[in-house]
């Protein structure tokens, strides 16, 4: 109990340090949505002849919320780094609070912070007619993805943060996610992908994670997808946490 | 039971022994001074006495309790202010106090009351809630000192908590510490590089050099071991020049040590107003060219020049940013 209110609290922490920067967090929606807009402007209107895509721009919101999410977590490296080098670290592990709590409290607070950008994204969308077949409670199945995406994401560069203390390192930590965007179906289908990239696409967990919130929005209930997206964010989750707890164990030995 | 007992306790960074094998005993209720120049070891023996860093061998206990095998239980019984005031800028005072309360288990208006009181004591309460990172110097090192506080603690460790201060701000925070010991008998482990600071507040002292603890008493015991007066002689001219004064004074009848330091010979004697004459007559006999002299009570630099061989080198402290307001 004690330690459930310790990251909650460590998590407040966190979330009201983010909305006292609103500029920072203007740019962790503005830039996805940047790209959102440039995307579905330069092919949307001829990605339904082309992969058979009707409803590209809802089809493109799932890349703009992954985006948002890992731009977050790159900030919140970055957060963890201020810390450490301000001494404010090192007061949280002063206290008797478990320190896998403390680092679990910013990545919590990834994870909501990725909900509420989700929220916006969404609510966009659907003024740009994105529609979302699987309703209210779709919305809040995706919105849940988005908070373990937020904390699996946040994990990792929570790693780089606590193992080498080097902003620069923390700032590069969000880019990696890219990478494994464009090795995924965030601009097109995977049947129309050259062989190759279709087997990269295919081992590449992001893919999952895109296709089960498409599902959500384009189709309605696809529970085959929605538990291979759920699978692929939990794996995610646990290869990041590993690093994670594995780097706080080596600041703090 | 000792408050902190150490032994052997050694801390090395690959080739270099930050901390070689210091043994402590420090009583309950005691202002302790950790007296060292940068890079003595001061900060790598406070980070280890406080569960924050591991010793490469050696054991310590605090508060009875082992500070590897114990350590949860040691942060429980600890306060602590580290050198750098570790804070959060965009927290309000009052934000982060209670956030540290809640981390040792406070909740409800015993939180309330603890964080007002401790924003009293600390003459916070006006700046309560204004984000830190607008805060002086000053108010950030008291800030520091109200979290370490917030669980009453037993223990305190202060890692030279008056560095880069104010004189006005040095003197508020003694004050909240000689406060702290004299009317809440906590324990106050203090690193210092300030010898007024040492002498000030410390009734118990370790000078330590290069890793080694290589005095220890109380400040008043420590100059007693020197039992002499203390005469300064400036001595103008090339570095041979001072080793050749060196030479000629230690031949000065009633002279008990010799030191070089700083263009200076420092000699001590049993009675300086009666030997400083002879002193400076042998120096000026030999041509060499005196310049400022002074007779002195033995002070904790002397101790310290006649421990470790070099005075007490200090960072002045800042003129800005360390306002007391």
């Amino acid at each position: 109990m004690q330690t459930a209110a310790t990251v909650w609290f460590l998590t407040l922490r966190s979330l009201r340090e983010a909305f006292r920067q609103p500029a920072q967090e203007a740019g962790n929606v503005i830039i996805p949505l940047f790209f959102f807009a440039v995307t579905v402007g330069s092919i949307g209107s001829i990605a339904g002849d082309a992969f058979g895509v009707d409803n590209f721009t809802g089809f493109q919101v799932p890349v703009a919320i992954l985006a948002a999410g890992s731009s977050i977590s790159a900030s919140a490296g970055l957060g963890t780094i201020t810390d450490i080098q301000r001494g404010y670290f090192d007061k949280l592990l002063l206290t008797p609070a478990p320190r896998w709590a403390i680092a679990l409290g910013r990545i919590t607070a990834d994870g909501v912070r990725t909900v509420i950008i989700t929220g916006v994204i969404v609510a966009i969308g659907l003024l740009f007619r994105t529609g979302f077949d699987a309703g209210v409670a779709g919305v809040a199945v995706l919105l849940a993805g988005s908070f373990g995406f937020g904390m699996a994401y946040s994990g990792f560069n929570a790693a780089i943060a606590l193992r080498t203390g080097s902003p620069q390192a923390a700032a590069a930590g969000g880019l990696f996610l890219f990478p494994l965007i464009f090795l995924s179906t965030a601009f097109a289908p995977k049947e129309v992908f050259a062989g190759w990239l279709q087997a990269l696409a295919t081992i590449n967990p992001i893919t999952y994670v895109l296709e089960a919130q498409r599902s959500l929005i384009l189709e309605g209930w696809d529970g085959f997808a929605l538990l291979k997206g759920a699978a692929a964010i939990f794996g995610f989750g646990i290869a990041s946490f590993t690093l994670t707890f594995w780097a706080l164990r080596w600041r703090t030995a | 039971m000792s408050a902190i007992v150490a032994e052997g306790l050694t801390k090395h960074f690959d080739e270099v022994r930050a901390v070689d094998g210091i043994d402590l005993e420090i009583a309950p209720g005691a202002i302790f001074g950790f007296l060292g120049a940068n890079g003595s070891g001061k900060t790598t023996t406070i980070r280890m006495l406080t569960t924050l860093l591991r010793p490469t061998a050696g054991t310590a206990r605090v508060d009875g309790f082992d500070i590897i095998a114990d350590a949860r239980t040691v942060r429980w019984r600890i306060g602590v202010a580290l050198q750098e005031a570790g804070l959060d800028d965009v927290q309000t005072g009052r934000e982060l106090l209670t956030l540290q309360a809640r981390l040792f288990g406070l909740r409800g208006a015993m939180l309330r009351g603890r964080v007002a009181e401790l924003l009293g004591i600390v003459d916070l309460d006006d700046a309560a809630d204004r984000a830190v990172g607008g805060y002086s110097g000053g108010m950030k090192r008291r800030l520091d000192l109200a979290a370490a506080l917030v669980h009453r603690p037993g223990i305190l460790f202060l890692d030279e908590p008056t560095t880069g201060l104010d004189p006005l701000s040095r003197e508020g925070i003694w004050r909240y510490v000689n406060r702290l010991s004299v009317e809440e008998g906590i324990t106050v482990f203090l690193t210092t590089q300030y010898l007024e600071e040492a002498d000030r507040l410390a009734h118990d002292l370790a000078i330590i050099d290069e890793g080694r603890i290589i005095a220890r008493g109380s400040p008043a015991e420590m100059k007693a071991r020197i039992s002499t007066d203390v005469v300064t002689v400036q001595i103008e001219g090339p570095a041979a020049a001072l080793d050749l004064a060196a030479a000629l004074v230690t031949a000065v009848p009633a002279v008990e040590r010799v030191q070089t330091a700083d263009g200076a010979v420092v000699v001590y004697v049993p009675d300086g107003a009666r030997a400083v004459a002879r002193v400076v007559l042998a120096l000026d006999e030999a041509g060499l060219a005196v310049g400022d002299v002074s007779i002195t009570r033995p002070s904790l630099d002397d101790v310290f020049l006649q421990a470790t061989g070099h005075h007490l080198q200090v960072e002045a402290p800042a003129a800005a940013g360390g306002g007391a307001s």
